[in-house]
Formats: structure tokens, C-alpha cells, sequence
């Protein structure tokens, strides 16, 4: 909301700098966001007299003029000018040499066909204005003032250019607050003074009453507590004056003719939206506040046609609606220069059923932006009688005595009780009960013995915490101390859940893998993105009802599309190598939403995935940041190891759709399967645009979330004895199965197992690898020989299990 | 035997001056300590005199071999000390050529400014609370004191799902579903966590982002605790020169409600009239908190006449932009390798 500074002057001293005010009243609870100074570009235009006029000798469409600017008999300037609607003896704003302009236009001594030109006379145009502003002006040429003016003023304050425009961002629970006076009652109280209404004077020089004219019928009270009808007649519709344009302009509305700009006017001044229509055609003059009939269709003031429904509420007469109400008025009732008496509305409505109505229209007024914030039924008397006091003090019509005020309910102050002692024990203060009282007062809270008599603009203030922040607020926030001694001890500290996700976070980071964040709204197309078929239960997704588009209408289901996004990103930015690891809530719904079983629906599920994507341009660049299949399941193993997680195998997977059926495995902890590993397919690298192998690793991060500590074991005092084997054994046997069948056969002894080579080549038989094992023995309480090793045991073993052969000794 | 012994000390002393490599002096040792060596030999002849001559005999071979095995020593120190001057001056290398970096990965900036936070509200007896992102209506808006058909519910704002959920708008549900888990206090919790606001993507604004939530209630809590507790948490995160102040603010489950500001960043010591942050005031707007209003405790069976709370909030994702200088919220997003191996 836009306040003009000078317009809040007018009822309230503001002894401080607009800055400073701005911060005050910031400070009490009324946030002034931000100012627009206004016709401060403008500069060193003053008032002058021209005292000569005479023709430039060396052109025909131009004079030379003498301007007088002081009172003191300095000489006077001599400007060139064009303009031909000047006389000697008028009074005009002339720009000085180093003067600026509207526009940022320059102005500076010269020469003007040979004849010196020191400065510029202005039109209404030059100075940033319009006709609009000033009807006074000339329609072409240079202003000139209507009433001689002193000599050398500033043009900035004899035409009062010169303001500040306050932005107030308001609370939504303070429409009391949306208007001028509300802002001045609040000024008022922030510099110790209660405010007081300016008091509106009548003279309704009409003949006959209110009632002559009109009748109101509220058919519907809920949404319509209270309906004022005022009315004006002999109405003469002419511009208004300029001080008035000029205040609704800087609030940001358009002037448009003096009955209108009045009830836009006292909205701004009152917060009450007013409207006026012309009575003529009003059939029977006959009032009826009713809800719109379904499919009622309704042509508003802005020319368009609108369809209502049966929850929207018009302003009707007996045959048709002339005003949705609250809302927008109707082209069949709007005022026009032929109207002979006119009504004004002054009502209050129901703030929720506005905002429905104004949102299902897609229209949203000044009026209907009031109104939805709820307001008082009490201001629109007021406030009614303000528009009849500007009528008449304009001279747009005479008013008609009395008014038609149909208010059913109406809404007393209400009674708030609260206990000093609490609200200095909540707030860490420690003020007197008279203290708070005269805080209270500031604001038109009349408060005593714990009682405090809230008025009807505050429906906001209920309760004790209520009165606690308007004392609070009015004491000063800054005042109230800064504790920090905390009373009692609470033991803080993160659960071992935790913990152990700071971990696996750090663990991969000494991997080498970087924290990546991805969004949780995802397009139902990645489905098949993602080559997932048809039965899938990860397709049954979260849907989004408001989605910002159809790319984010779902809610994840799986962790792989964030990631893959991610990768293409770097790969098409040109990034050699990606490393990135993300922790990820993925949401599954606990309903098949298709059924048709009016079950309660119940949260969806929101398990957490650990994600791995990584892919190198140089996968062969070791241990930096080369990526292949083991590079990635090494860190997995390391993760794991790490994390104190033992009996951790990998068993080969060809049917997980978005990985290589030959390079894929399923994670395993003893028989729990905890997630995959693999290379990217390539159909899915190339959905994603991924020109080159990724490898991905998902895994269920309940799974692997340890509390474990580990014990310690005695270090070794014994010597370890190593056995290199190299083992022929047929290609398809995985290395793993022959290291288990070891492992049956070497007992406790055995204190590590290494593969340290597979070859295949001419050396070896076809279809046949050799596998090259490094075994340790150790024995805790002895130097152990090479005789004490099961080496036969294990060989017969191998033989008979896999027919593996001992290659060489 | 005398002779003898002169003339080889003397030979000694001549050859030892011409040695220039260890591997001549280990010839010279060998020829006269070795096995066979003349120094060995003459001490092996001692055994040819007679009783009355060995005693002298044997201390002036004695006496050479000393001399020998001082000379000898005394030049491989020298020698092995050149050699090791020689050997060294060989293995130069330019220091300039890079080091062999190992590739450690980077955690996120939004966990790293997470991480700040937590360390210091668990090092005031704080502990980490979570809660669904999706959730009720009850928890993300009843249970807060927002009425039925209060604006902020509305579409534009908040993102519904097809079950009548809502994406939480905040973290508070956390408070809620924690304050009925525990109707006895005391409770010190934070809630971080992802939320979500039906905001387009661009530079400043994100569908989706992180915010911090705290909540205190024991007995005598007071408003002049919430204010100590975010100063120094102002302090601790933003820094010791910080400024802050607390204005009166509205948020339906506090009341008194506040807005913590700090002292605009971009303007620093002397305000800008047109600076696009602060617009000119000097102070940005840091957090929101206040007293727990007393229906949200009764809402959870905590009686607001023996117990009072405060509550606070703010967002993560500015503050990591403002720490970092990132002027783009979606960069925290991509993902890119360059990003983030900034922080």
C-alpha cells in the first residue's frame, strides 16, 4: 500500500526525517518496506515574471523574453522561447542554467539563432507532467501560473511536486491498517500520541430523506452484515480538484471524475471501498443484496461479461444485478454526466466469500483487496459520511438527509482479560499495570484491572498473547532484554541415525564423491525415460493437483532421474569426470490411487535412498578420477567396510531395465538384498544424453545405517605366512565362488584372501582363466610353518568342487 | 721390526693423501687389515719372536694397526660425506613440477552451512527432529492456528497432492508431531529440512527449498530468551560485527510474533538510498519467530498457564547464497562438478 507522506501529514505530525519514520514505525509493527521520493529529479526551476517580450531578429517563430527572478534587482535573464501563449506580466516556471527536467533533460546557457538564451521557460510537459495534473495548463506552451507567485521560488513547492511515497507491506490480520488514517493511528501511537478521527460536518442541503429514494434488502446477512445507503442528488460530474487527483495518483490510482475519485478517495483515507450508482437505474430503487443465480451472467464496469454462481453475492434490484458485491460494479449501473441523483454503497462483506469470488473471477480490485482482508463493520457509517462531506465541500451535488442502514448485528467492543504478572513473565519484562494501561490507550484499547475493552477495528486481538504483543510492541521490541542464561539443561546432540549419516556423507567425500541436491518434482514422462515397464510400481506416484507444469507433477518415486539429470549436466557442460553421491526422499504412496474405496487415504511412504552416479571421460586414469564397474563397487566396498557392515556380497543382475544386463549387481548384506550397482544401459545414457559409460549405485539408506563400535583387536605378534596360488579354472566360474570354496577349506588360520590376478592369453587352455590368489595365514599364538598350512585340503577341494587345477607351484 | 713398522706407517700416510673414491680405500683397508693385509701379517709374525721381544713387538704393531684403522676412518667419513653431497646434488627435481592431487569429493554448501547451525543449537541442548514432507493438512496448517480458509492456503501458495495432501510450506509440523510426543517439557528441537512454496523457478526462487525451524517450551520461558538465543546465533553464523533487531511481525501460531533483521549486507557501514537489498532501510530480514501461541501448545495437550515456547524459522538456501556470494538459487540444484567443488 502506497502513502503519500504529505497526505499522512495532514492528520498526523511526523517530526523526523522520512527515513527516520519509516524505521519508527517499522519498529512498532507497521512495516514501511520502501520510498519513492517524488520530483526530486527535478532542480533549480524557479518562478519568474516575464517583464519583455520581443521578436528575435533572426527568427519568425521565435521571441526574446526578459525574465525577472528576484525581488532584489538583479537583472533579469534573457530566454528564447517558442512559445506563443505568453504575455508580459505572467507568472512562469523558468529552468536556470544547470537546471534538470523531467526526463533527465539538461539545460544549459546558449545561443538560440545568434541570440543568447540564459535557461529555459517550461511547459507542464517539461516539468513531468500532464494536462491531466494540471487542467489549468495550456494545451500547447509554456505553464504559466494562475496566481503571481514570489519571485524566484522554488516551482518544485509552489506546485507541491516534491513528496515521498511510503510502500506499507501490512499483516494480513491488520486490515485496520489499510487505509491512511489507520496508518496515521499507528504513527500517532508509535510517538507516544493517541490518534483522534477528524470529525466529518454535514449540511444535506436536499430536500426529502434517504428513504424517498431507496430501500435495502440484505437477503443474505452472513455475507452481507450491514448495507448503508447514502444518497446525492443534482449531480454535477466534472474533473476533481488537484489536490485530490494528485493524492489518489501517488496511491496509484487514476483519477477519473469527481464521484468516482471520491469513493476511491475515502477508500484510501478510510480502508472502506464505497460504490456509487446512478439511480436511475435502479429499478424501483429497490436494493437487493441476494447470492448471483447459477450461470448468471454479468457485464462488469471493465466491459467484460462474466458468468457468476450460486456462493458469489451481487447487488441486485429487482430484475437484474448491478454489482458483484465488494467486488466490481456493473456497466448497466456505472455514473455517467447524465445521472440525476446518485447512491452511494457503503457495506460491509464477508472477507472469505470476497476472496472466492474475486479468485474464481480472476478479478482483483482495490475493493475486493480491502474487503478480503475483513473490515469493520462499524467504518462504512463513517465513512459514508465522509464521501457526503467531500460532495458537498467540492461542490459535486447536494446530499439527501439521513441514509438507509440496514446493520442486523451489529459488532460491539470486545472484552479481553489478561494478568499484568503473565505478560511481564512472557515478555522478560517487568512493567506496572499502569504501565501497560497507558500503552494499551495509544491504541484506542481502553484497558484497567486486567479488562481490556478492545475496539470493533481489532477483531485480531483475542487473548492474553494478544495484549502481550501490543504492549510489547508499543514498549518497544528493543527494549525487552537479551537473556542468554539458559535455565536448566537439556542434553542435545544428534541420534545415532544421525551420526551415521554424517558419516556415510564424510566417507564419501574422502571417496571422492561430491554432495549433490536434486529437486523432488519430476514429469510422469521419466517413467519411460527410464525404460520402466508398464507394471512398475514405482509409476504409481504422488500426483501434484497445482503443479507449476507438467515436468514437476509428480513427487519422485525413484532416486535415478535427479541423478542421471545431474550427470548429463556435467557431461554437456563438458566436465571430464562427475563423482556425485546424493541422499534422496523418494515418496511412494500408501493407496493404489485408483481404488475406488472410500478409504481414508494415508501418508505416503518417504524412504530415504543413498544415490551414486559417476562417470570419467579417461576411465583409466586410476585411482584420480578414472570410473569403471570396480572403481565404483570398490567404493561401495570401502563405504561399506568403513561403516563397520561385514558379510557383503555382489551377485550379478541382468534385469534391472536402466542398467547393463551384463555389468549389474545387486548389494547384498548376508541374504538382504540393499540395493544395485552397474553400468548405465546405454538406451538410458542416451535418453539422458550421456556420451559416455556412467555408473550408478542405489541403495536403501535404512539398510546401512549403523550404531556399531567397533572392538579392538590385539595386534599381531606373530609373524603372518603368505601362500601365492595361481588356479586354472574354467572362464564362467565367478572369482567369488572359488573364494568361498578356499575359505570352506583354509579354517581359522586364514587371515586374508587377495586376488591379485586374472589372465586369460595363450598360455592358458581355451575357455579356461588362471586366477592368482595371495592367501595369509596367521596364528595368534605362534610363528606358524609352511607344513601347518591346509594346502592340500583346500586343493583337493577346488578339484573336486570347480576341477580347478594348480597352475604352477 | 722397528724399520719395518716406520717404513709402512709412512706408507700409509703417503697412500691415505692420494685416496679419492671409497672403493681405493677399501683396497688400501683390505691390504693392510685384511685376512692377508701386512698390518694382519706382521701380527700373525709376532708369534715368530722370542718371549723377551713379543711384549714390544706386539705394542708397536699394535700401536700401527690404531694408526691405520684412525687414517682409514678419519678419510671414509670424508669421502662417504662428498659422496653423499654428489648423490644429493643428483637428485634434484624441479619442486615447481604439480603435486599428484588426490580427488576428494565436496559436500554440499547447503550441508555445510546445515552443519554450522546444528553444531551450535546441539552445543545449546538442541536436539535434530524430522518429519514428512508431505503431510496433513492438521500438522502443516490446523494445528499452526491457520484457519480454514486462510489465503496462504490458497493454490498459488501451496502445493496439494491428489490425496488432499499438502507439501509441508514449513517445518512446523515437525514442531507439532514432536510437541505431542513429548506433552511433558522440556523441548529443544530444531526441524531443517526441505519445504516447498508454489514458486516458479529463477534466480531467487526455488518450488522447493530448505529451511531451519527451532522450538523451545519449559516453564518461564520468555521472549528475552528468543531474542539471546538468535543474537548469538546471528552472531555465530553471520559473524561477531552483526547487527540484529527484532520487530513486531504476524504469524497465526506465535504470538507476540517478531522479524529478525540484520544489518543489510551489501550496504554495510553507509546505507544506499537505491540499494536493491534493502532498499534503503539498511536491514534485511533474516528470520521469523516469536512466542508459541498458547492454542498451538493447548493443540498439543501442553497447558499454556504452567508452559510458554518460542519458535523460529528461516530459510537456509539465502543464507548459503549470501555466504558463498551465489547469485543463483539453481546453481544449488545442478549440480555441476565445477560448482560444487568450490566449497
Amino acid at each position: 500500500m502506497d502513502i503519500p507522506i504529505s497526505w499522512l501529514k495532514s492528520y498526523v505530525d511526523v517530526g523526523v526525517s522520512v527515513r527516520q519514520f519509516m524505521d519508527d514505525i517499522t519498529m512498532t509493527g507497521t512495516t514501511a518496506e520502501s520510498l519513492k521520493p517524488i520530483g526530486f529529479e527535478l532542480d533549480k526551476i524557479v518562478v519568474g515574471l516575464i517583464e519583455q517580450i520581443t521578436r528575435h531578429p533572426n527568427a519568425d517563430k521565435l521571441v526574446v523574453t526578459k525574465v525577472k527572478i528576484s525581488e532584489n534587482g538583479e537583472e533579469p535573464l534573457q530566454i528564447v522561447t517558442g512559445a506563443t501563449n505568453l504575455k508580459v506580466g505572467d507568472y512562469v516556471p523558468v529552468a536556470l542554467h544547470g537546471a534538470n527536467l523531467a526526463g533527465g533533460l539538461h539545460i544549459k546557457r546558449g545561443k538560440l539563432r545568434g541570440e543568447i538564451s540564459d535557461g529555459m521557460l517550461c511547459s507542464i510537459e517539461e516539468l513531468g507532467y500532464t494536462k491531466q495534473d494540471f487542467p489549468e495548463a495550456p494545451d500547447d506552451g509554456i505553464y504559466v501560473f494562475e496566481q503571481p507567485q514570489p519571485l524566484g521560488a522554488d516551482v518544485r513547492e509552489v506546485l507541491q511536486l516534491l513528496d515521498n511515497v511510503v510502500e506499507f507491506e501490512l499483516y494480513s490480520n491488520r486490515s485496520d491498517c489499510q487505509s491512511v488514517l489507520g496508518i496515521a493511528r499507528e504513527t500517532a501511537a508509535t510517538y507516544g500520541n493517541r490518534f483522534v478521527l477528524p470529525t466529518v460536518n454535514l449540511k444535506e442541503t436536499a430536500s426529502g430523506t434517504a428513504s424517498d429514494f431507496i430501500k435495502v434488502d440484505i437477503q443474505n446477512e452472513n455475507l452481507c452484515p450491514r448495507y448503508i445507503a447514502r444518497v446525492v442528488k443534482n449531480v454535477i460530474i466534472k474533473p476533481s480538484p488537484q489536490w485530490l487527483r494528485r493524492r489518489l495518483t501517488l496511491s496509484g490510482i487514476r483519477p477519473i471524475n469527481n464521484v468516482v475519485d471520491i469513493t476511491n478517495y475515502v477508500m484510501l483515507e478510510y480502508g472502506q471501498p464505497l460504490h456509487a450508482f446512478d439511480i436511475d437505474n435502479i429499478d424501483e430503487r429497490q436494493i437487493i443484496v441476494r447470492n448471483a443465480h447459477a450461470n448468471e451472467q454479468f457485464v462488469t464496469l471493465d466491459g467484460t461479461n462474466r458468468q457468476l454462481d450460486e456462493t458469489m453475492l451481487v447487488i441486485a434490484d429487482k430484475n437484474k444485478a448491478v454489482a458483484i458485491a465488494g467486488v466490481m460494479g456493473g456497466e448497466n449501473s456505472k455514473v455517467t454526466g447524465n445521472a440525476s441523483a446518485v447512491l452511494f454503497e457503503s457495506a460491509n462483506f464477508d472477507a472469505t466469500n470476497i476472496r472466492l469470488t474475486s479468485k474464481k473471477l480472476g478479478m482483483r480490485t482495490d475493493s475486493s483487496a480491502k474487503f478480503e482482508k475483513g473490515i469493520d463493520p462499524n467504518l462504512p457509517l463513517i465513512a459514508i459520511n465522509r464521501a457526503m462531506e467531500l460532495i458537498e465541500k467540492l461542490e459535486c451535488g447536494e446530499v439527501v438527509p439521513n441514509m438507509v442502514d440496514k446493520y442486523p448485528n451489529p459488532r460491539e467492543p470486545q472484552k479481553v482479560e489478561y494478568n499484568p504478572q503473565n505478560i511481564n513473565q512472557k515478555l522478560g519484562i517487568n512493567l506496572s499495570a499502569q504501565q501497560m494501561e497507558d500503552l494499551l490507550a495509544l491504541l484506542d484499547i481502553s484497558a484497567k484491572n486486567g479488562v481490556a475493552i478492545v475496539p470493533t477495528f481489532r477483531p485480531d486481538i483475542t487473548g492474553e498473547a494478544d495484549i502481550a504483543e501490543e504492549i510489547a510492541r508499543m514498549y518497544g521490541y528493543d527494549k525487552i532484554p537479551i537473556n542468554q542464561v539458559i535455565d536448566g539443561i537439556t542434553g542435545g546432540g544428534k541420534n545415532a541415525i544421525q551420526k551415521s549419516v554424517d558419516n556415510i556423507k564424510n566417507l564419501l567425500s574422502a571417496l571422492g564423491y561430491s554432495e549433490a541436491l536434486t529437486t523432488s518434482f519430476e514429469s510422469p514422462k521419466i517413467f519411460d525415460k527410464l525404460k520402466m515397464p508398464q507394471n512398475e510400481p514405482l509409476r504409481n506416484a504422488v500426483k501434484i493437483n497445482n503443479p507449476l507444469g507438467e515436468d514437476f507433477s509428480i513427487m519422485r518415486t525413484s532416486p535415478l532421474n535427479g541423478m542421471l539429470q545431474s550427470l548429463s549436466t556435467n557431461f554437456n557442460r563438458r566436465n571430464d569426470f562427475a563423482r556425485l553421491f546424493e541422499l534422496t526422499k523418494v515418496f511412494l504412496p500408501t493407496s493404489n490411487g485408483s481404488s475406488n474405496e472410500p478409504i481414508l487415504p494415508t501418508l505416503p511412504n518417504e524412504p530415504i535412498y543413498l544415490t551414486i552416479g559417476a562417470y570419467s571421460k579417461n576411465p583409466d586414469k586410476a585411482g584420480k578420477t578414472g570410473m569403471d564397474f570396480f572403481d565404483l563397487k570398490g567404493d561401495i566396498e570401502e563405504l561399506l567396510a568403513s561403516l563397520g557392515i561385514a558379510n557383503v556380497s555382489f551377485v550379478a543382475n541382468a534385469n534391472v531395465p536402466q542398467l547393463h544386463p551384463g555389468r549389474t549387481a545387486d548389494i547384498k548384506i548376508g541374504e538382504n538384498t540393499i540395493g544395485q550397482l552397474g553400468e548405465l544401459h546405454p538406451d538410458i545414457a542416451a535418453n539422458y544424453e550421456i556420451g559416455t559409460r556412467s555408473y550408478i549405485a542405489i541403495i536403501k539408506l535404512a539398510d546401512i545405517l549403523t550404531e556399531k563400535t567397533p572392538k579392538y583387536v590385539p595386534l599381531p605378534k606373530f609373524p603372518a605366512i603368505v601362500w601365492d596360488i595361481s588356479l586354472q579354472v574354467k572362464e564362467e566360474i565367478a572369482v567369488a565362488t572359488i573364494e568361498q570354496a578356499i575359505k570352506e577349506k583354509a579354517g581359522k588360520l586364514l587371515t586374508e584372501i587377495s586376488l591379485f590376478d586374472v589372465y586369460q592369453g595363450s598360455q592358458i587352455e581355451k575357455n579356461y582363466k588362471s586366477v592368482s590368489y595371495t592367501l595369509t595365514f596367521r596364528a595368534t599364538d605362534r610363528t606358524l610353518t609352511i607344513d601347518e598350512l591346509p594346502k592340500t585340503a583346500i586343493l583337493q577341494h577346488l578339484q573336486d568342487t570347480f576341477g580347478v587345477t594348480l597352475r604352477d607351484k | 721390526m722397528q724399520d719395518k713398522i716406520n717404513e709402512l706407517q709412512e706408507s700409509i700416510q703417503q697412500k691415505v693423501s692420494k685416496i679419492a673414491n671409497l672403493t681405493d680405500l677399501e683396497t688400501m683397508r683390505v691390504q693392510l687389515l685384511g685376512k692377508k693385509g701386512e698390518i694382519t701379517q706382521l701380527l700373525k709374525s709376532l708369534g715368530t719372536l722370542s718371549k723377551e721381544e713379543r711384549p714390544a713387538a706386539g705394542q708397536l704393531v699394535n700401536k700401527l694397526r690404531v694408526f691405520a684403522e684412525t687414517q682409514i676412518s678419519t678419510i671414509e667419513q670424508k669421502l662417504s660425506k662428498e659422496k653423499l653431497a654428489q648423490d644429493l646434488q643428483q637428485e634434484n627435481i624441479d619442486v615447481t613440477m604439480p603435486g599428484r592431487r588426490r580427488l576428494i569429493g565436496h559436500l554440499h554448501p547447503l550441508t555445510l552451512v546445515l552443519n554450522e547451525m546444528q553444531d551450535l543449537f546441539i552445543g545449546m541442548g538442541f536436539t535434530i527432529a524430522d518429519g514428512p514432507e508431505i503431510e496433513t493438512d492438521y500438522y502443516n496448517f490446523e494445528a499452526l492456528n491457520i484457519p480454514a480458509n486462510h489465503p496462504v492456503k490458497d493454490e498459488q501458495d501451496t502445493f496439494y497432492t491428489d490425496e488432499g495432501f499438502v507439501l509441508r510450506t514449513q517445518t512446523s509440523g515437525v514442531q507439532i508431531r514432536v510437541m505431542e510426543q513429548n506433552p511433558v517439557p522440556p523441548i529443544r528441537i530444531i526441524a531443517p529440512g526441505t519445504v516447498y512454496r508454489s514458486d516458479d523457478w529463477d534466480a531467487t526462487h526455488a518450488p522447493n527449498f530448505h529451511q531451519i525451524e527451532g522450538l523451545v517450551v519449559d516453564q518461564n520461558v520468555t521472549m528475552a530468551d528468543l531474542k539471546g538465543i538468535l543474537i548469538l546465533f546471528a552472531k555465530k553464523i553471520l559473524g561477531e560485527n552483526i547487527k540484529t533487531r527484532f520487530r513486531p511481525s504476524f504469524f497465526p501460531f506465535t504470538e507476540p510474533s517478531a522479524e529478525m533483521d540484520i544489518n543489510c549486507f551489501v550496504c554495510q557501514d553507509t546505507v544506499n538510498e537505491n540499494c536493491p537489498v534493502c532498499k534503503g532501510s539498511g536491514w534485511v530480514e533474516l528470520l521469523g519467530c516469536g512466542m508459541v501461541h498458547p492454542k498451538v501448545l493447548q493443540g498439543c495437550n501442553i497447558d499454556p498457564q504452567k508452559y510458554s515456547g518460542y519458535a523460529f524459522g528461516m530459510g537456509i538456501d539465502r543464507i548459503v547464497m549470501q555466504r558463498y556470494n551465489i547469485t543463483d538459487i539453481r546453481l544449488l540444484y545442478e549440480n555441476d562438478m565445477q560448482f560444487l567443488t568450490q566449497f
